[in-house]
């Protein structure tokens, strides 16, 4: 078989799945004779794509700022109180219980409640990211922190090492692999939940873009801009994926 | 003493866990008390008072009971979309690759954009469940995926030898050592669901508690969506408690 013909087989493969749905949703839409402004077919969403990228592009930037911004935020805030709590088993265990009880809330809902408080814009998209960030960050680093190789932390205590030193050269790096998993957990969450909070209240981004062309009945951007969110998404969690593989194969 | 990843006795550990708790409500009640974030932030003791009056339980009741109802029924969907295609990957391999490509797909369409699809392909009442649907299969998917491939070769290879028809080695095999990780994909489900279903009220259900939130929010009643949203989180720990029990039963006899 030639290079094309095992590409297309591999494509096929892998891809099937995803060339179904858009054909049947292709088929669906002619054969139920839909309006555009009820459900657009897959071909007008491509066409507005292509022609008006500037539109997609301009929220998308925001969008993506968001989730960049409310990742780096929440990962960062997530792994320090990992730490903090490392350090005092007072705090850890305060913490825990209250950790373990708002990580099974729903934080979608407390959208409203962010936005009453910080205000319609920006940061309220920013915060809801950050939360959305801080708890897999601060649960999977938790667990990273004590899941030391048999042996070694009475290896260091044998040999004096001080709690910096443990910390640094032991607990940090045994973190290292449960921290990628929080990342590529957050990651998948950061532009979606960013996405939600703009079509509640936004003044920008994929979110707005898609609340405000759906209530003008343009229904080709709005699925222009899901599409969109769609691959921005993906790749966010592809790229954690990829640290988290690199990760792994590094420290197995 | 012993700082860093130090483990304290059990009593210790409760005072500590219930200390962090009170800490927490105290903070809650002293700026909602001196207004420190505005008015937007009531006292604990004014959400407390509007969960306890009796004259808001209908209100209360009537937005949960849909709610649940609406979630239960995108939860039992979703259970039955998410195992179909697991045991159907996995009873023909050759659609593993492209069912786990769509399953992602499907699962980073935002759901503020299957909203819409569904209103134009189902009802404005059945949404809710519809997205809580779609949120909860592609957990159990998953988790039934990695379940499914969970017995050990060796099992495998006896039952193939001893002439075991695939069908008899799923049922035999393959879905008991599936049901550790199912269970856990059932338990994380809840949540999602309850998402899923929240955000689907939110595209304009006749009621729900999603729709109270919104009402509350558009109308600065400050106390009633604070107490809508503690009503949430309590229904959502609730169930997810509940399914930890049925997860640690299913460790404890399969794992």
């Amino acid at each position: 078989m030639n290079a094309i013909g095992r590409t297309a087989v591999a494509v096929l493969r892998n891809g099937w799945g995803i060339l179904l749905l858009i054909i049947v949703w292709q088929a669906w839409v002619t054969a139920m004779n839909f309006n555009a402004i009820v459900m657009p077919r897959p071909l007008g969403v491509l066409q507005d794509l292509i022609g008006f990228p500037e539109v997609y592009w301009k929220n998308a930037v925001y969008t993506i700022g968001a989730a960049v911004i409310g990742l780096v935020l929440g990962m960062a805030l997530g792994t320090g109180l990992a730490i903090l709590a490392w350090l005092s088993d007072v705090l850890e265990g305060m913490l825990t219980p209250l950790t373990v009880l708002f990580s099974s809330v729903p934080v979608v809902t407390i959208i409203p409640i962010v936005a009453r408080l910080l205000g319609y814009d920006f940061s309220t998209v920013l915060a809801i990211v950050v939360i959305i960030c801080f708890f897999p960050a601060f649960v999977f680093t938790t667990s990273g922190l004590k899941a030391l190789p048999a042996g070694a932390d009475d290896l260091f205590r044998v040999l004096g090492a001080r709690t910096p030193a443990r910390l640094l050269r032991l607990a940090l790096p045994a973190a290292v692999p449960n921290w990628s998993v929080a990342l590529r957990v957050a990651a998948g969450h950061a532009v979606l939940g960013a996405m939600i909070a703009e079509y509640l209240m936004g003044t920008a981004g994929l979110g707005y873009l898609f609340a405000e062309t759906k209530s003008d009945f343009n229904m080709e951007r709005a699925f222009g801009a899901t599409a969109v969110a769609m691959v921005v998404s993906i790749l966010f969690f592809a790229a954690a994926l990829a640290v988290e593989r690199r990760v792994k194969e590094r420290w197995n | 003493m012993s700082r860093g990843g130090a483990n304290r006795s059990g009593p210790a550990r409760a005072a500590l866990g219930i200390a962090g708790l009170l800490l927490f409500l105290c903070a809650w009640q002293a700026i909602g008390y001196y207004r420190l974030a505005g008015l937007s932030w009531p006292p604990l003791t004014d959400v407390i008072a509007l969960l306890a009056d009796p004259e808001r339980w209908p209100l209360l009741g009537r937005a949960l009971s849909a709610t649940l109802a609406a979630m239960t029924a995108g939860y039992l969907l979703g259970i039955v979309l998410g195992l179909g295609a697991a045991v159907g990957a996995h009873m023909f391999p050759i659609a593993h690759p492209g069912t786990d490509r769509l399953a992602a797909v499907v699962n980073s369409i935002p759901s503020i954009a299957l909203g819409p699809v569904f209103i134009v392909f189902l009802s404005r009442e059945s949404t809710a469940a519809a997205i809580a649907a779609a949120h909860a299969a592609f957990i159990i998917y998953v988790a039934a995926s990695s379940g499914l491939a969970a017995a050990s070769r060796g099992h495998r290879d006896l039952l193939v030898v001893l002439g075991a028809s695939r069908l008899s080695r799923l049922r035999h095999l393959d879905l008991p050592a599936s049901l550790p990780s199912l269970s856990t994909g059932l338990k994380l489900a809840v949540p999602a669901a309850l998402i899923g279903t929240i955000i689907g009220e939110w595209f304009g259900a006749p009621r729900g508690l999603g729709v109270l939130i919104v009402n509350a929010m558009q109308n600065f009643q400050i106390a009633l969506l604070w107490s809508v949203v503690v009503l949430i989180a309590s229904t959502s720990l609730a169930l997810y408690s509940a399914l930890s029990l049925l997860e640690r039963a299913c460790y404890a006899r399969f794992a």
